[in-house]
Order: C-alpha cells, then structure tokens, then sequence
C-alpha cells in the first residue's frame, strides 16, 4: 500500500489518502482464476483495483504531465534557432552609447595625446646596462628597441630586452607594502626593521647577511660599503645566477 | 461551395499590391529614423560637467582653436585640454565663479574633468584629424560655427555617407592652409574664382579622392 506516493511529484499534497481498502480476496481470486493471460501488479491496492485506488493513481500526477504533446519537430527547431540567430544581427541596429572623454589634469611636457613618446633608458642586466628607447603610449610603456646612440645595443636589442617590457606588467608585482601579506604602512616597516637593525649593532651585524647581483653602480656600492663599516661582522654575498662569472 | 467569403478576392489584390507600398513605406520610415537627431545626435546639445561656452572663447575673446585643441595638427586625435590650460587663465579670472567649481576642484585634487564626448565614430572607423587639417579642410567644414555655438553640438551626422560625400570630391571644401582656423573664411564670391581656387589648390595639395574601404576601415 505504500509503493505509491501519494504526494504529487513536487512535494505538492495529493488528495487525502484514501481509507484502507477492503482487499475481497474471494473476488481476486475469482478474477484470477478466469484471467486469460498472467497478471502483473506491484502492490495488493493493485491487485485490488479499488475505485480509489485509481483514483490515487492518477492523482499522483497532474493530468498528461507524462505527455509531450507539443512536438517541436527537428525542421521548427532550425527555422527558430536560425531566425532567432538571423534577427539577433538586429541588435547592433541602435544609436551609439554615449561616450566620455578624460583629458589630463596636467598634461606631460611633450606629449601628443594618439602619438608616442620614446624615452632613452638603460636597463641592467646582470649589473651591465644596455641603452633602449622606451616607447610609451600616453604614459604606458609599450615597446623596448635598443638605442642607436648607445654603444651597448647601436640600436639593436637581446632577447632579454625585448622581454623586459613585460616586466613593467608584472601581475605578480605587489602594489602596496605587505606584511605577512596584509596591507601595512611604511612607517610599520621602518620602527620593525630599525628596532631589529638596533639589535644587531649591539652584536656589531653578526647574523646580518645581505645577497645582492652584481652591483656595478658606485652609488650603491657605496651605500652598502657604509652598511659593512656600520656593521663590521655583516657579510655581503654577490651572486649572479645567469651572469657572465 | 464557398469556403471564402467574395471579398477575399479584392482584400487579396490589394495587400499584393499595396503590399509594396508597405513595404516602401517601411524602407523609408526606417532610413529616415537612423538619419534622424535621435540616431546621430547631429543638433543635440549636450550636457557637459563644466557649461563651456565655445561662443564666449572663440567669438569673444578670439582664442585660436590650438590653444586647447593642440594635436590637430600633429596627431588623429585634436585633443580635450587639460585642465591646467583652463586654469592658465581662471587661477587668474573668474577665480571665485561658482560655474568654474569643477575646473579648479579637479585641479586641486588632481582628478580630472569627465566630458561628454560630443563627435564620436565607431570604434571600427579610423579617423584622422591631422590628415584632413594638412590638405586644408577648414574646422567649420566639419564642426560647423563652432564660434557661434553656447554650448556643443554635433553640427554634422558624421554617418558614412556624410564623409563619403566628401571624399567622392574633397576639392569642393578645400580651403587654403592658412586660412583652416578662420571660422569666417568664405570662398570667393566669384563662382569661378571659387573653383579655379579649388581646383588649383586640389592640386596643390595633392588632394585625392580616397573611397576605397582601407581608407577609413582599418
């Protein structure tokens, strides 16, 4: 009595169930004994043929929910997707949105809005620089050539060059100060690094290691020969991993 | 016996034929809404953040159209002034005028002022300004009395038959060089003189008439 659901398929309240049926078991056995061919039923209420039974039955669904009567036949379903498709076209048929326009608020010396701008720069490469011409779009760097002026590149550029615009789009690049990978202040950073540069001046830079490449700028180097003097026990390692040893 | 009623006879003459006419009317209801202001925006004013009046500057106060639109020679793009031109004059006048707000808030905190792009192609069509400026094709030819204009409109519809129009004979709105600035340039009163003026500054400037599609669709 319980193969059938009476809740429709949805969840949705069927009709009451109906009372327990009377099964006649004389009146089956009757109508089996006579039945020409087998009889098949998956419960006793079937078995049974109750009035309410068939009436549970066919409540269980709503009327011909089990039937597909509107056929859309294969040549319907081409013509629609295909007018569909064809029709579609007619959405480019609008006037056109309305557009702004973003000047500068100070314009850079030089620049003609549409035309490009070259910078002569140097890029290093394992310490050495290689004079370019920058070519930049209003502000954005486009292309890397070599500068014929400069006796590194004569105008020409190595592969290295001509790859090193992309990194002036370095995604992986950090856009602000991190700490521990939250956003931090400068301020943060320099009391954390000075409180522990304070502490190893008391031990004269014991521990302190710095890792440079190759530094070819006097600047620099001098920077950090200052660091060493500060720091007598500090060590500065140089290595250049793909470099010219 | 009949399964249409008589008059199925001349309702179905007439729709074949008037059908046409349908059809013709549709053709040019349709032509003439996409040449219309709503679908170009030619003669439509737009709102701007700042109510610049071209009127003012140019007829009033004789400013040249390079003062702010620097790159019209130089570039496809004529340009949209920085704010620091504004201000070259107005940290020094109308320094307190409320309709100027705008300009120096965007100078003082360096965000610039948002136009309402008043001539705008598609994206698909190239066009450069520099070009035309060089073989002499006057401002007003294009952007109309832009010294007489309150506030910006598009003087032209800029579709695709107005500057093929054009281009099928450009010697028609040649001007000389010099005078591409001048907002009151007429030609000569003389219809001859006017085109041996064209016709030998076409040739001058070796103007050609461009009408292959590469031109403009690159």
């Amino acid at each position: 009595m319980d193969s059938v659901n009476p809740k429709g398929k949805c969840g949705a309240e069927a009709a009451p169930r109906p009372g327990p049926a009377r099964l006649d078991l004389e009146a089956v056995r009757e109508r089996l004994r006579t039945n020409q061919g087998p009889e098949f039923w998956r419960s006793l209420d079937e078995l049974a043929a109750t009035p309410e039974f068939e009436d549970l039955l066919h409540r269980e669904f709503p009327r011909h929910a089990s039937e597909w009567t509107d056929g859309v036949s294969r040549r319907r379903f081409l013509q629609l997707t295909s007018a569909s498709l064809a029709l579609a076209g007619l959405t480019g048929c609008t006037r056109q949105p309305s557009e702004t326009i973003i000047p500068y608020v100070r314009q850079p010396e030089q620049l003609i809005p549409g035309k490009p701008l070259y910078f002569a720069s140097a890029l290093t490469l394992g310490g050495y620089a290689l004079g370019v011409l920058a070519e930049s779009h209003e502000g954005r760097p486009t292309k890397i050539e070599g500068n014929p002026d400069h006796p590194a590149s004569l105008g020409a550029t190595d592969v290295f060059a001509q790859a090193s615009v992309l990194t002036l789009y370095d995604p992986e690049r950090s856009q602000s100060l991190l700490r521990a990978g939250r956003i931090a202040t400068w301020g943060g950073f320099v009391g954390e690094v000075g409180a522990s540069l304070r502490a190893l001046q008391a031990l004269g830079g014991q521990g302190l290691r710095i890792l440079t490449g190759t530094v070819t700028s006097p600047t620099l180097t001098a920077q950090i020969q200052d660091l060493l003097l500060a720091f007598p026990q500090a060590r500065w390692h140089r290595w250049e991993p793909a470099g010219r040893h | 016996m009949q399964i249409f009623h008589r008059s199925t006879n001349t309702i179905a003459k007439v729709s074949i034929f008037g059908s046409i006419f349908f059809l013709a009317f549709f053709a040019w209801l349709f032509s003439t809404l996409l040449r219309s202001s709503y679908a170009t925006g030619q003669n439509v004013v737009r709102k701007q953040p700042v109510p610049f009046s071209h009127e003012h500057h140019v007829r009033g106060l004789g400013i040249d159209c390079r003062y702010c639109h620097t790159s019209v020679e130089k570039s496809s793009s004529a340009g949209i002034p920085p704010t620091e031109t504004c201000m070259n004059c107005h940290r020094q006048i109308w320094t307190n005028a409320d309709l100027l707000e705008p300009v120096r808030a965007s100078y003082r905190d360096n965000v610039p002022i948002r136009w309402t792009r008043v001539h705008d192609l598609p994206d698909f069509v190239y066009f450069n300004h520099s070009v035309h400026v060089a073989k002499g094709i006057g401002c007003v030819t294009c952007h109309g009395q832009v010294d007489r204009m309150p506030l910006m409109f598009q003087n032209a519809s800029l579709q695709m038959e107005w500057c093929v129009d054009c281009h099928r004979d450009p010697a028609k709105n040649v001007r000389p060089r010099e005078e591409v600035f001048n907002l009151n340039w007429q030609p000569p009163a003389d219809p001859r003189q006017a085109q041996a003026l064209r016709a030998r500054l076409a040739k001058e400037y070796d103007i050609q008439s461009l009408t292959s599609c590469s031109t403009c669709h690159r």
